[in-house]
Order: structure tokens, then C-alpha cells, then sequence
């Protein structure tokens, strides 16, 4: 636990990204929080330039629905990398599809959340999320 | 026309067959004065033969000779009575034959009287001889005179067979070219007829593409449209999510500010009373400022329950593009047993409704349990939901089957439903009546687009005031093959 977990957000959304972070904030997390707004950015920050992350504990909070691509493929892309592979990845989306979500804990996503339209559902879910950041241990991505 | 030349060729039969009549009746006239000639001579040698012997024996002969002689000249009168030149000829031979009968007669005598010079004499003397040669004559005539017809008649008669026979040749000859027509009309008619099977075989192929490639279509427009309202309705919750979490958050930044601005009237006027941390600033607040609270808090509070009707809405149109992509899994239900489950469920409603259930006997489909089950439970709620306030319910749920189908009709004696909006409350979104019950006009809409996938009808018999009766006609065995590849 030498440096703190950095959540890496990928929403594309900013009002979505906006609600989330207040919400993460409230529930007394201070992490640093790495928001995109499209999963171009976001795989380039992952994957390129070099393993920028080897010995980064990263934390990922996905949208599914993302302009440029779907978040299915930046799962599997993570989960497939063999440094980012241990971050937890919280899919935070819209949908609420049984078979979305059959697939993306297939892929290795760790939590699946839908996003409710009712704000207090939303906040209580983000803050349990909050949470969830605070007591799990992220490892370090693989030197 | 067969007819024409067969009636003709009887007739021609029976003319000819009537011409050789009368070439045997000429035959047999001449034969008949060939007898009568004979009978004359037999008579005339007789008679000389008595004159010669005396003997009785001739005698004899000659009166039954003679006796013939009478009858033949009788019915050779009769025999030629059709012919008027016979008949004169025949006259004319009565009198040489009579004149020899009478010197037959009286040379006979001589002889009875034993003087037989005498009647020899008179056989001498008599113009025996003039009378025979006149007689000839008249005998001549007539044979040339028959010999005149006979040629006559068989003249005609081969003239009549032979346009007989013509006639039949032809008719053959007819008879044949007629058949060779209708050979020559069946061939082509039943050419034809195979021509119009090969096209139409054709046509059926065709439509049969024509109707797959439709059923293509709109499987395909199906699938669009499906897929558009998932998208749509996915996407429009996104931005909901945004108006419902910013509204909150100014809701939030509401108290924040009017207890700050309580604290700061209180701190203006006396000693802060104490730390408000509460939401409900209000009690707080006086005059103005309570007021531009309450006008805060309402404008919220329309914009939250318009986005939750929303996020009602949105939800209902997922479900039911959700609803429209599930495959169905046919399985045998027993559906009175379903609907007493599902009687079950409601029976708190009913007990506070004051309304009972009746399940009479229902048929078993094979169909798909789960959407049965929604399409009961709708029926069975509404009927519940919509009951006359004040009037105990008495709801009817009956079955019976018909031709491969099985209809089900849930029967209520509630407020019914005006026929203007028979159609409507089918629609999406759309109610009717008294606006009394909470709902979003999703039911119905979702029913009988259940039933439809499920390949029945459903319609609504009611009247306002007198109770409703939906049924719903479902085929007994519902196949996989239709309507479940649009998933």
C-alpha cells in the first residue's frame, strides 16, 4: 500500500460523472479520481504509452454505454491485460438487461451496478460503493 | 345432327324395305296369273279328257279346275286392286274367262247326256280358240304391265337402297370427322389445362416467395422497431438520471440555503436558537421567506413526481420490448389451476373489494406459462381495480374450446367501460373512465400484445354500469414455429 488507489472513471455522461463523484466524496472516500469522457482516452490512459501503471492500484468505474465504444470492450480489454487484469472493475450503467449483465460478470467485472432514476437509490448505491473502496485491498498491478 | 342422319337412314330403311314389298307383291301377282292360267288349262284338258273317257274322274277335276279358276280370278282382283290399268285388265278378262268356263260347261253337259260328239262339237265349234287367243292377250298385257311396275318398283327400290347406303356412308364419314374434332378439341383444351397448372404451380411458387420475403420484412421492420424503443427508451433514462440526481441536489442546496438564511434573520434579531441539521427548515422560516420555501419545495416536488412518471413509462415500454424479445416455451397448463394461484395472490384485494372469484371449469392449453400468467393476472386485477365502489364484486372467470381454439372470458360485474373506449384502453398509455386508480394504461396494451405472440385475438364486451367481459381466444396448442424467431 505504498500509493493510494487511484479509481479511474470512464463516463461519458459529465452530469453522470458530476452525481458520481459527489457521491463517492460524500461517503468520506478521498481518493484521486481519473474521469473520461470517452473510452478512447480511456484505453490510451490503460493501455498506452508504455505500462505507465505497473505498481498502480487502479480502480475502474465503467459506463457500458460510451460514445466512441462499448465499455464491454474496455472489460475485456482490462481483464485481459495481464497488469490491470487484478483491478476491480464497478460497472455503473444505465441498463438494467439480464443478459448485459449475465456477460459483463462473465467478463470478470466485479460489481454491477444499474443506475436508478430514483436519487436516493443512486446516491445510497454510490455511497455503499464508497464503502465497498474503503474496506477492499486493491493490489498493485504486476510489475 | 347424328340423330338427323340416323332418323333419315330408318326411314330410308324402311322405304326400301317397303319398295321390295311391293317388287314381291308384283312377283306374286304374276305368279297369281300364272295360276290362274294353269287352273284355266286344267280345266279346259279336263274337260276335253271328260269328253274323251266320260270317266267322272275328270269330271271332277274339272269343277274343282274350275271353282279355282273363280277363286283366282277373285284374288287376283284383289291382289292388283292398287293398280287402275290392272283392274281394267282384269275386266276385260272376265269375259273370255267366263265365255270358256260356259263352253266347258256346256260340252260337260253334252257329255253327262252321254253325247259326247255333241260336246266335242261344241268344244270344236266354240271360238275356244278366239276366247284363249283374247284371254292371252289380256293375260300378255297384264304380265307387261306387271313387268312395267316390277321394273319400275325395283328401280325404285335400288334407288333407295342406294340412297340409303349413301346416306349411311356419309353419316359414317360424319360421324368420323366429328370424333376427330372433339379428339382435336380435348387434346387442346386439356393442353391448356396443363398449361394453366404449370403457370399457376409458377404463380404459387411465387407467392410463396412473395410471402416469405414479406413475412422477412416485417419481421425485420418488427425487429427495427423493437430495437428502436429498447435504444430510445435506454437512452432517454441517461439524461433522467441527470434531471432526477441535479434535482435532488438542489432540493439539498434548498435547505442548505433557507436554513442559512434562518440562522442569519435569527442571528439579525435575537441569539441563534440552536444549529438547525435538519431537513425541514421551514418552522424556522416567517413570512416571506417560509413562502419562497414552500414555492421552492413544490417546483421540486412537480419536476420529481414528473420524472418518476417518466421512469414509469420508460420502464413499462422496456418491459415490453423486453416482453416482445423472450422466446416462448410452450408447456402444458392446467389454467384453473394457474388462475386459483393466481386468485390466491389477489385475495387480500378481494376481501377488501368485498368481491369473489369464480373458477369455473377451464380447458389445458400448451402455451407459454409465464405470459398466460400475465395475461390472467392483468384481467384478474383490473376487474378487481374496477369494481363499483359500494357493490360486492362478483368476478367470473369460464372456458370453453372450439375448433383448436380456446376461448376464456373473465366476467365482472364492475363499472364497465363506455363502447367509445373500447378501443382506446387497448392503446399504450392510454385509460378510460373515472381516473380514480393508479396506473399507467400499460396493462391491456400488454395483454394483447401477449396474446397476439401468442397467436389468439382478444376483444371486450361492456356497457358502462353493467360489468365488462373481455375474452380471450388462444389456439390449444400453440406451435414454436410461429411468431418466436424475432428474437
Amino acid at each position: 500500500m505504498s500509493k493510494p488507489v487511484t479509481i479511474v472513471m470512464i463516463e461519458d455522461d459529465e452530469g453522470h460523472a458530476r452525481l458520481i463523484e459527489r457521491n463517492i466524496r460524500r461517503s468520506g472516500v478521498n481518493n484521486d479520481i481519473v474521469p473520461f469522457t470517452n473510452g478512447t482516452e480511456a484505453v490510451n490512459y490503460l493501455f498506452g504509452a508504455g505500462s505507465r501503471h505497473k505498481g498502480d492500484a487502479l480502480l475502474i468505474l465503467l459506463d457500458l454505454n460510451l460514445p466512441d465504444m462499448t465499455g464491454i470492450d474496455i472489460l475485456r480489454r482490462v481483464k485481459e491485460d495481464r497488469h490491470l487484469k487484478c483491478a476491480p472493475v464497478v460497472v455503473l450503467t444505465t441498463t438494467d438487461d439480464s443478459q448485459e449483465i449475465k456477460r459483463c460478470y462473465e467478463l470478470g467485472c466485479n460489481v454491477y451496478i444499474t443506475k436508478p432514476v430514483n436519487y436516493e437509490s443512486f446516491a445510497n448505491a454510490i455511497r455503499q460503493l464508497g464503502l465497498f473502496f474503503s474496506v477492499i485491498q486493491v493490489p498493485h498491478a504486476a510489475p | 345432327m347424328l340423330v338427323a342422319i340416323s332418323t333419315t337412314s330408318v326411314v330410308l330403311v324402311n322405304q326400301s324395305r317397303k319398295d321390295n314389298g311391293r317388287v314381291v307383291h308384283t312377283v306374286e301377282v304374276e305368279n297369281q296369273m300364272n295360276a290362274l292360267l294353269l287352273e284355266l288349262r286344267r280345266a279346259e284338258s279336263a274337260t276335253r279328257g271328260f269328253l274323251l273317257t266320260s270317266e267322272p274322274r275328270f269330271r271332277a277335276e274339272y269343277e274343282t279346275a274350275a271353282a279355282a279358276v273363280v277363286a283366282d280370278v277373285d284374288k287376283l282382283r284383289s291382289l292388283i286392286g292398287d293398280n287402275p290399268v290392272q283392274i281394267e285388265n282384269v275386266k276385260r278378262l272376265q269375259q273370255p274367262i267366263e265365255g270358256l268356263l260356259g263352253e266347258f260347261a256346256r260340252s260337260i253337259d253334252f257329255a253327262n247326256r252321254h253325247d259326247a260328239p255333241g260336246g266335242v262339237e261344241v268344244m270344236r265349234e266354240a271360238d275356244t280358240h278366239n276366247l284363249a287367243q283374247r284371254m292371252n292377250d289380256v293375260v300378255e298385257n297384264m304380265r307387261a304391265e306387271e313387268d312395267r311396275s316390277l321394273a319400275q318398283r325395283t328401280r325404285t327400290a335400288d334407288g333407295t337402297q342406294q340412297l340409303a347406303s349413301v346416306v349411311t356412308v356419309a353419316g359414317s364419314g360424319l360421324v368420323i370427322v366429328l370424333a376427330a374434332i372433339s379428339i382435336w378439341l380435348v387434346r387442346r383444351s386439356s393442353r391448356a389445362r396443363d398449361d394453366a397448372e404449370s403457370r399457376m404451380r409458377d404463380n404459387n411458387l411465387n407467392l410463396e416467395t412473395m410471402v416469405d420475403e414479406r413475412t422477412a420484412d416485417l419481421r425485420e421492420a418488427n425487429d427495427e422497431i423493437q430495437r428502436f424503443a429498447y435504444i430510445v427508451s435506454h437512452d432517454l433514462r441517461s439524461p433522467l438520471v441527470n434531471i432526477m440526481g441535479f434535482t435532488s441536489e438542489l432540493e439539498q442546496l434548498r435547505g442548505d440555503i433557507f436554513r442559512r438564511i434562518a440562522t442569519l434573520d435569527r442571528a439579525g434579531a435575537e441569539a441563534p436558537l440552536m444549529p438547525a441539521d435538519g431537513d425541514d427548515v421551514e418552522p424556522l422560516l416567517g413570512g416571506e421567506d417560509g413562502q419562497l420555501s414552500q414555492d421552492f419545495a413544490e417546483a421540486l416536488g412537480f419536476i420529481k413526481s414528473s420524472i418518476a412518471k417518466m421512469d414509469r413509462l420508460i420502464s413499462a415500454i422496456l418491459n415490453l420490448t423486453r416482453e416482445g424479445r423472450r422466446r416462448f416455451e410452450p408447456v402444458k397448463i392446467d389454467i384453473r389451476e394457474l388462475i386459483a394461484g393466481i386468485v390466491a395472490t389477489v385475495a387480500h384485494q378481494a376481501a377488501e373489494a368485498k368481491a369473489e372469484i369464480h373458477i369455473e371449469p377451464l380447458p389445458s392449453i400448451v402455451s407459454d406459462r409465464l405470459a398466460i400468467e400475465q395475461i390472467f393476472s392483468n384481467l384478474i386485477d383490473n376487474a378487481l381495480k374496477y369494481l363499483k365502489p359500494g357493490v360486492p364484486g362478483d368476478i367470473r372467470v369460464r372456458g370453453r374450446t372450439k375448433l383448436g381454439f380456446a376461448i376464456f372470458e373473465i366476467a365482472d360485474n364492475g363499472r364497465g367501460i363506455d363502447p367509445r373506449d373500447h378501443q382506446r384502453i387497448f392503446d399504450l398509455f392510454r385509460r378510460a373512465g373515472t381516473q380514480d386508480k393508479p396506473g399507467e394504461g400499460i396493462g391491456l396494451a400488454y395483454v394483447r400484445a401477449l396474446v397476439r405472440r401468442l397467436g389468439g385475438t382478444m376483444s371486450v364486451t361492456s356497457e358502462l354500469n353493467r360489468g365488462s367481459t373481455f375474452t380471450i381466444t388462444l389456439p390449444l396448442v400453440w406451435a414454436t414455429t410461429n411468431r418466436n424467431g424475432d428474437s
